[in-house]
């Protein structure tokens, strides 16, 4: 009954915050509701005993890319872009795709065969550890190689060129 | 004149001064020498004296549930007793610490200046000087400037200061000294104590002012850039001791090699002096401070990101920042200092939260002394060190403590 009180909680933490992303006109504002949203979905890994995942959560996307996109938002825009219109003329086919994309994770969530089981929920930093460097080692390095080469791309595109 | 030599004088009479003004030097000298040795003889003695807090914790908790039991409260009024009582403790904790930490910069500071420092309230070495100002903080108005983003301008300080508050929770102070012991605690610590350049970035677009969104940004650039070598710096650690606990962490580095010889982290060869190194200076730049200051540079930015900010809302940012002296200095301490364990068995006697505590103070005084003796860096300076110096470093440090692991068979 307690678990259900605080994963409404936290699903109300998740989804209103990330219903005002949406629909306020501040940017700057927009983004700090965003990391309220974030940190909620930290809360949900918690409940499902999910530690690591947690952690990685607060300290990638609330700390780390937040912070970056807080950032950019402050150098780039002018005042008055903080007030631009949010609606253009694709709203009606937004809004009939976002449509559909409810109605797949609808169906799926629905179709889901959900097995309980009463074991203890084990700790996830070792075994995620021995998971990513023995079976998963491939997938994790070509992960590791796509950042990198997105990051000399980034490189590429913002080092002045010497004429 | 001030040194007690009269003024138009023989050569001989002023010789002489200056001989007594030596020999009075040297007397001074000696006696605080004597002064201190007689300090820490009597804090040892008085701290064996108090022995371990440990066992006393767990008969007040014992305690605590018996009366519980008798009075026939609900469970869950236990639990969340247990739970509230250490975080109300943290809670008063992170309000002294402060107070205590500004004194001793203060006096610090004066001294690397040969001057005295505050020395008027209270008595001894003005030990109340802080507690009077932040009576004073306290007093002061709020003031909230024209057109500052309201709501983002007043919660910047919470949202600075909560994390820090979060962040004491696995911190250990001692055997069974644990706020709340899980099993990722370094790696929480070093994600919650992320969260506050959030609130860095909103007292600086809130407050409207130039000099606060500038400082705002610097300071924003330099923590997301040195968080990475910071949390690279301790990964060395985690792979010795194969465990992200604090308490395990720990544990790991309490039996001494050889018998005597203290296995705390720092000891390993090249390994440990590059990661504490690093910890160390990443950690300085993590709380802004002097030489990585650019944030709230006064001469370039009046006061940075809080330069709006006055009264109690200033002092919270400034708790924040002390707290975070002590969390660094306090995880330092449990990384590379062997946490509680003693340097050398034979000094067993001391119950481990002395030596935690005295680790911790010791760090505290490297973040003093840093700030006291170097001038600030450039900020192209500072981005510098952290991505071309430290970034490669702490990687070619995991590298070799890889290799090493290896070497030995895991």
């Amino acid at each position: 009954m307690s678990e259900a009180i605080i994963f409404t909680l936290l699903a109300a933490v998740v989804v209103i915050p990330a219903l005002l992303v949406v629909t306020l006109k501040n940017v700057f504002h927009s983004a700090l509701w965003l990391i309220v949203s974030l940190t909620g979905i930290g809360g949900l890994y918690v409940m499902l005993a999910a530690d690591f995942l947690f952690a990685v959560q607060l300290l990638v996307y609330a700390g780390g890319i937040m912070v970056v996109l807080l950032f950019v938002i402050l150098l780039s825009g002018k005042p008055e872009d903080w007030k631009v219109a949010q609606v253009n003329d694709k709203a009606v086919a937004a809004f009939l795709f976002s449509l559909f994309f409810v109605f797949i994770i609808a169906t799926t969530l629905f179709g889901w065969q959900i097995k309980t089981t009463l074991q203890e929920p084990r700790l996830t930093t070792g075994p995620l550890g021995q998971l990513l460097m023995n079976q998963m080692v491939l997938p994790f390095e070509a992960i590791s190689l796509v950042l990198l080469v997105s990051l000399v791309g980034a490189l590429l595109f913002t080092v002045k060129k010497k004429s | 004149m001030s040194d007690g030599i009269p003024p138009q004088t023989t050569v001989a009479e002023y010789v002489g001064a200056f001989q007594a003004k030596e020999k009075r030097k040297q007397r001074s000298w000696r006696m605080a020498a004597l002064q201190l040795v007689l300090l820490v003889i009597v804090g040892v003695v008085a701290v064996s004296l108090i022995g371990e807090l440990d066992p006393r914790v767990r008969r007040g908790a014992d305690l605590l549930r018996s009366l519980l039991v008798m009075g026939r409260a609900p469970a869950w009024v236990g639990v969340s007793l247990l739970l509230l009582i250490p975080a109300l403790l943290l809670m008063l904790l992170i309000q002294v610490i402060p107070l205590f930490l500004v004194w001793w910069e203060r006096k610090v500071a004066a001294h690397m200046q040969v001057r005295l420092g505050p020395m008027a309230v209270g008595g001894f070495h003005g030990w109340a000087q802080t507690i009077a100002d932040a009576i004073k903080l306290f007093l002061k108005e709020i003031i909230e400037p024209d057109g500052v983003d309201k709501w983002v301008f007043r919660l910047a300080p919470m949202i600075v200061f909560v994390p820090s508050y979060l962040a004491f929770a696995p911190l250990p102070f001692g055997v069974g000294l644990v706020g709340y012991s899980f099993d990722i605690g370094l790696l929480y610590v070093l994600a919650v104590s992320g969260l506050s350049t959030v609130g860095v970035l909103m007292a600086g677009w809130g407050s409207a002012n130039k000099f606060s969104i500038l400082g705002g940004l610097r300071a924003a650039a330099q923590i997301v850039s040195f968080e990475i070598p910071r949390v690279l710096s301790v990964v060395p650690v985690v792979m010795w001791a194969g465990t992200l606990s604090l308490t395990g962490i720990w544990e790991a580095q309490a039996q001494p090699l050889g018998g005597w010889f203290p296995k705390w982290f720092i000891f390993y060869p090249v390994i440990g002096q590059i990661s504490f190194l690093i910890y160390i200076i990443t950690s300085i730049a993590e709380t802004n401070r002097v030489p990585f200051d650019v944030p709230e540079a006064e001469s370039e930015l009046v006061a940075g990101f809080h330069t709006e900010y006055g009264g109690m809302k200033f002092a919270i940012f400034f708790m924040s920042e002390y707290a975070y002296v002590f969390a660094g200095s306090l995880l330092g301490a449990v990384l590379f200092l062997g946490g509680g364990s003693p340097l050398f068995p034979a000094l067993g006697f001391i119950p481990s939260w002395a030596w935690f505590l005295g680790k911790t103070l010791a760090l505290v005084f490297i973040f003093l002394w840093a700030r006291w003796t170097f001038p600030r860096f450039r900020v192209d300076r500072v981005m510098d060190l952290c991505w071309k110096v430290f970034l490669p470093w702490t990687l070619i440090n995991i590298f070799l403590t890889g290799v090493v692991l290896l070497w030995r068979g895991l």
